[in-house]
């Protein structure tokens, strides 16, 4: 069993706190991604799962044992965990076979067994040819996949990734993407994950923990995250979306400043505003639909048809189908239809808009 | 039309500059020909041809003297010794400063940091009150504490000479070392940890190691700095009638017949030769195989907790630290103000007068005034070539670059003696050119042993500022002059303020080409003190130390200041 446990924990160096009270737990097996922001604290918490830091407040399990506590503190070494660092960390003074035997080494483990198992990870990682090669001698592909083997080897239950594709370019991403979800499923393993992009916790994940200024926003698997984020930072930051100020009346929200209104019949009273994914909005012949606009550009990307779109003082983003380009003229009347929107209580603040992703 | 015009007036300004940077490169080079390869390897020539056909004739001489095969011996037993030890002490000190939560560690970097910028005989003008066989005053100390029968050690000895050695040449192992740990990616050493390795098997299996090159490299310069050193073995082995091959030379020379200059010549082409193959090795063969391991991102370094050792290693660091830099520090400072210094320091064994000597007696003015003009002279010419290098090796393709650079490197590690005979071998009117007695050649002297620190200190500036800096102010329609003016001049300015006096210091200071090259009229500071500190007053020359401590000090702190701690010589 490995679940991973975290009570209520929190992370100050110094004067700052970096996490604050984050309390969660990992299922066993569980593909769990820590998205947010740079800077947001996500290297923090992965590092006090490994050890390399210790909780300010709070307390750590992995399985049913303590390992960070006010009492009690498991070093790193001792914790029997996978880790995969950003910058790669391979050895450059060890053959790509020494660097993934180090842990059976450490463990003690017979050289023909370390030979086995060291061979059949190779297999895994596609690198068998290059076990006697020198890291420098590899690509950063290929380096990335000796650091995967070397976390693999001696079987952890738990594996821990820190943005470990950030440094490929993007093919190899998205290939290395499905290889490393393969892996955690034949491997069962539980996967703490930690990625600022979106895209790739969605494909990977089974559960994202949303994460902004040390605080968890949201938890939940990618579809919830996705359709149902639950404020207007989740909403930003995973996926594109459009906002706008509003005011509930009888059966509608009054848009501010735009004379323009949409229905709604949901539990918000007073100033809200209003979140619709571009995504969600269909053009439609003029005089129909919720509201109206008028379509400044339009960007042919070969899969869509991506518009900024005029509705009386707001400029929205549409993401309509491709063939719609051909077919729509610049200044031209259009009605737009909204297939999906989610309203959320206008706090006042607008900082959710500053985030830089 | 305007158009027209405009490209072509741009690759005039092109030519010119391109002109001007060949010309200065030439300028370069041959001021390195004639004053540093032609001496060096006339030197070369004399020995093996000192009886105008190829002789072994004066090696044979030199060589089957005994007391030269003990001096030889004795810098390679003294050299290798304190290699050991240096680095013994330095990897450790580095390791605890740089990677774990030792207290102070920042003070501790400082304090070993600094005794590098001290001129190496301070140490040995310390070490001999200290130790001296009688009355040293740590002698007596434990001899009272442990009630021995005799003083417990003698500083005239060769143990003697190793320990003055290690403890003011293991600074350039530390500090070596220190750099090499800080350029490790720190996850290197983590991904060791969570593999299941404890602090001490990851230090053992992927920080040293991984470290090996920059070990090897810091003890190659450790044996070489101390078995080219002429300051301590000259007033540590001396009275004890311990030769090293800098005294023989310098004692050779002194003699001032042709013969004596022969021998010392034969003796210098030994010492070159060690200077060179460390030189080799050190850059080609260790050079080559330095892992780069600059992460990306940059993370903080993995601390390690010493847990209930912290204390304890605290402990440990401190006493090495006092008794390794505090108290020959104190010793000569309170040596300045002893009126007898067989007496203990009581009030009225107090006196002020070495110190009002100092700033008062002419010759001591006179010889300051000549280091202070010779080293500011060098180490402006000095930071003028680095410039001109910096942007010659970081900014340029002109082929032949790498010429000048290799010259100056080799300069450097060519030991000061060596170099100091060459020209005096060569610039004394034999070959038309006659510095011999001047500040000139003490200028030239400095230059070629020191211009190196000042010009690696900008070359790697200027090697942090990325050319899109200066292509985007000459995108804005400023011309090559403007550009360095405006980006490149103000962004490594503090670096060459730090390279000037990384120049002048050692300059300032300098003790054995100034022995060799002084005449009356161009005495320097180092030598000064030399004369003081062997033949007339201890306390004179302790004042004068002192002094030299305080401006180390000063500097230091000015160009942390200055630079936001991102400089300290
Ligand atoms: N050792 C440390 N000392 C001080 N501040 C730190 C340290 N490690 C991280 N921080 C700060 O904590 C915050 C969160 O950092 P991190 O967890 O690395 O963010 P992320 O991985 O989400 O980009 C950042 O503001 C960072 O500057
Ligand atoms: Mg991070």
């Amino acid at each position: 069993m490995s679940t991973i446990t975290i009570k209520n924990v929190t992370k100050a160096f110094g004067d700052v706190v970096v996490l604050k009270e984050f309390d969660e737990v990992f299922g066993d097996k569980e593909f769990v991604t820590l998205l947010g922001p740079s800077g947001c604290g996500k290297t923090t918490m992965l590092r006090m799962i490994a050890g390399f830091e210790k909780p300010t407040t709070g307390e750590i399990h992995i399985g049913d044992r303590v390992v960070s506590s006010d009492k009690t503190f498991v070093p790193p070494e001792k914790r029997g965990i996978g880790m995969v660092f950003q910058s790669y960390a391979v050895w450059p003074h060890m053959t790509v076979y020494d660097n993934v035997a180090y842990p059976l080494k450490i463990a003690k483990i017979p050289k023909a067994e370390i030979k086995n198992k060291v061979e059949s990870i190779l297999g895994v990682v596609h690198l068998s040819q290059y076990a006697s090669r020198y890291p420098s001698q590899l690509s950063g592909g290929q380096q990335q996949r000796v650091a995967l083997g070397r976390a693999l080897v001696a079987e952890p239950k738990v594996l821990l990734l820190d943005e470990p594709l950030s440094n490929l370019d993007a093919k190899l991403r998205e290939s290395m993407r499905f290889e490393i979800k393969e892996i955690q499923k034949n491997f069962g393993i539980t996967v703490v994950y930690v990625t600022h992009d979106q895209t790739e916790a969605m494909a990977m994940s089974d559960r994202i923990i949303v994460i902004n200024r040390g605080v968890i926003q949201q938890v939940g698997t990618p579809t919830e995250i996705y359709q149902k984020p639950a404020n207007q930072f989740v909403a930003d930051f995973v996926g594109k979306v459009n906002f706008l100020k509003g005011e509930v009346k009888e059966g509608h929200i009054e848009l501010v400043g735009l004379d323009q209104s949409i229905p709604y019949d949901g539990v918000y009273k007073g100033k809200v505003v209003v979140a619709i994914r571009p995504e969600n909005i269909t053009l439609i012949p003029n005089g129909q639909g919720s509201l109206k606009g008028k379509l400044l550009t339009q960007f042919y990307l070969g899969d869509v048809n991506d518009c900024r779109i005029d509705i009386g003082g707001e400029v929205i983003r549409v993401i309509a189908e491709s063939e719609s380009y051909g077919a729509l003229q610049e200044n031209q009347e259009i009605s737009l239809y909204l297939k999906d929107f989610l309203v959320y209580e206008d706090d006042g603040k607008d900082d959710h808009t500053s985030i830089i992703t | 039309m305007q158009p027209s015009i405009a490209p072509s007036k741009k690759r005039f300004s092109f030519d010119f500059q391109f002109d001007v940077m060949w010309l200065i490169m030439g300028a370069i080079i041959l001021f390195l020909l004639v004053f540093q390869v032609f001496p060096l390897l006339y030197l070369v020539f004399r020995a093996f041809f000192s009886t105008g056909s190829f002789s072994l004739e004066a090696f044979k001489r030199v060589y089957t003297y005994p007391l030269n095969w003990s001096a030889l011996r004795n810098t390679l037993v003294t050299a290798t010794l304190s290699m050991f030890f240096g680095v013994l002490i330095a990897f450790p000190l580095a390791w605890l400063v740089g990677r774990t939560n030792l207290y102070g560690k920042k003070f501790f970097r400082t304090l070993f940091v600094m005794t590098y910028m001290v001129p190496p005989y301070v140490g040995a003008m310390a070490w001999l009150r200290l130790l001296n066989p009688r009355v040293g005053n740590l002698n007596v100390f434990l001899q009272n504490l442990f009630r021995l029968e005799s003083p417990p050690f003698n500083i005239y000895s060769v143990g003697g000479l190793v320990w003055v050695l290690t403890t003011f040449y293991y600074p350039y192992a530390f500090i070596t070392i220190s750099r090499a740990m800080e350029k490790m990616d720190p996850s290197l050493e983590e991904a060791s940890r969570i593999s299941g390795a404890s602090p001490l098997r990851t230090l053992w299996t992927v920080t040293l190691p991984m470290m090996a090159p920059s070990i090897v490299a810091a003890a190659l310069l450790v044996f070489v700095s101390a078995a080219s050193c002429y300051g301590i073995p000259s007033i540590v082995g001396a009275p004890g009638q311990i030769h090293t091959v800098t005294t023989r030379i310098i004692d050779f020379v002194y003699i001032g017949s042709q013969e004596g200059l022969t021998d010392a010549t034969t003796l210098a082409v030994f010492l070159m030769l060690i200077a060179n193959v460390v030189l080799y090795v050190s850059t080609f063969v260790v050079g080559r195989k330095q892992y780069i391991t600059v992460s990306g991102k940059s993370t903080r370094p993995n601390i390690v907790d010493l847990g209930k050792w912290r204390i304890p290693i605290t402990v440990l660091v401190s006493i090495f630290a006092i008794v390794i830099v505090v108290l020959p520090f104190l010793t000569v400072a309170l040596t300045s103000i002893t009126v007898n210094m067989g007496r203990p320091l009581t009030m009225s064994n107090i006196t002020f007068k070495y110190w009002e000597r100092i700033f008062t007696r002419k010759a001591i003015i006179q010889s300051a005034k000549n280091s202070l003009v010779s080293a500011s002279i060098a180490a402006t010419a000095g930071i003028v070539v680095s410039l001109v290098m910096a942007y010659l090796l970081v900014r340029t393709n002109v082929k032949g670059k790498r010429i000048p650079d290799f010259l100056i490197t080799v300069g450097s590690g060519t030991p000061s003696v060596v170099i100091a005979l060459a020209l005096i071998m060569t610039m004394s009117g034999r070959f038309h050119i006659n510095i011999y007695n001047t500040l000139t050649i003490m200028i030239i002297a400095y230059m070629i042993k020191y211009q190196l620190m000042g010009m690696r200190t900008v070359v790697s500036a200027m090697s942090q500022i990325h050319p899109s800096l200066e292509e985007a102010s000459q995108i804005s329609g400023a011309g090559w002059l403007r550009v360095v003016k405006d980006v490149t001049i103000p962004l490594i300015a503090p670096s060459v303020v730090a390279g000037w006096f990384l120049i002048f210091m050692p300059s300032f200071y300098e003790l054995t080409m100034s022995t060799l090259l002084y005449s009356t009229d161009t005495k320097t500071l180092g030598y000064e003190l030399f004369t003081y500190q062997t033949y007339h007053s201890q306390q004179t020359a302790s004042a004068l130390a002192t002094a030299i401590l305080i401006l180390v000090i000063v500097v230091n702190w000015l160009l942390n200041r200055l630079t936001d701690g991102e400089f300290s010589i």
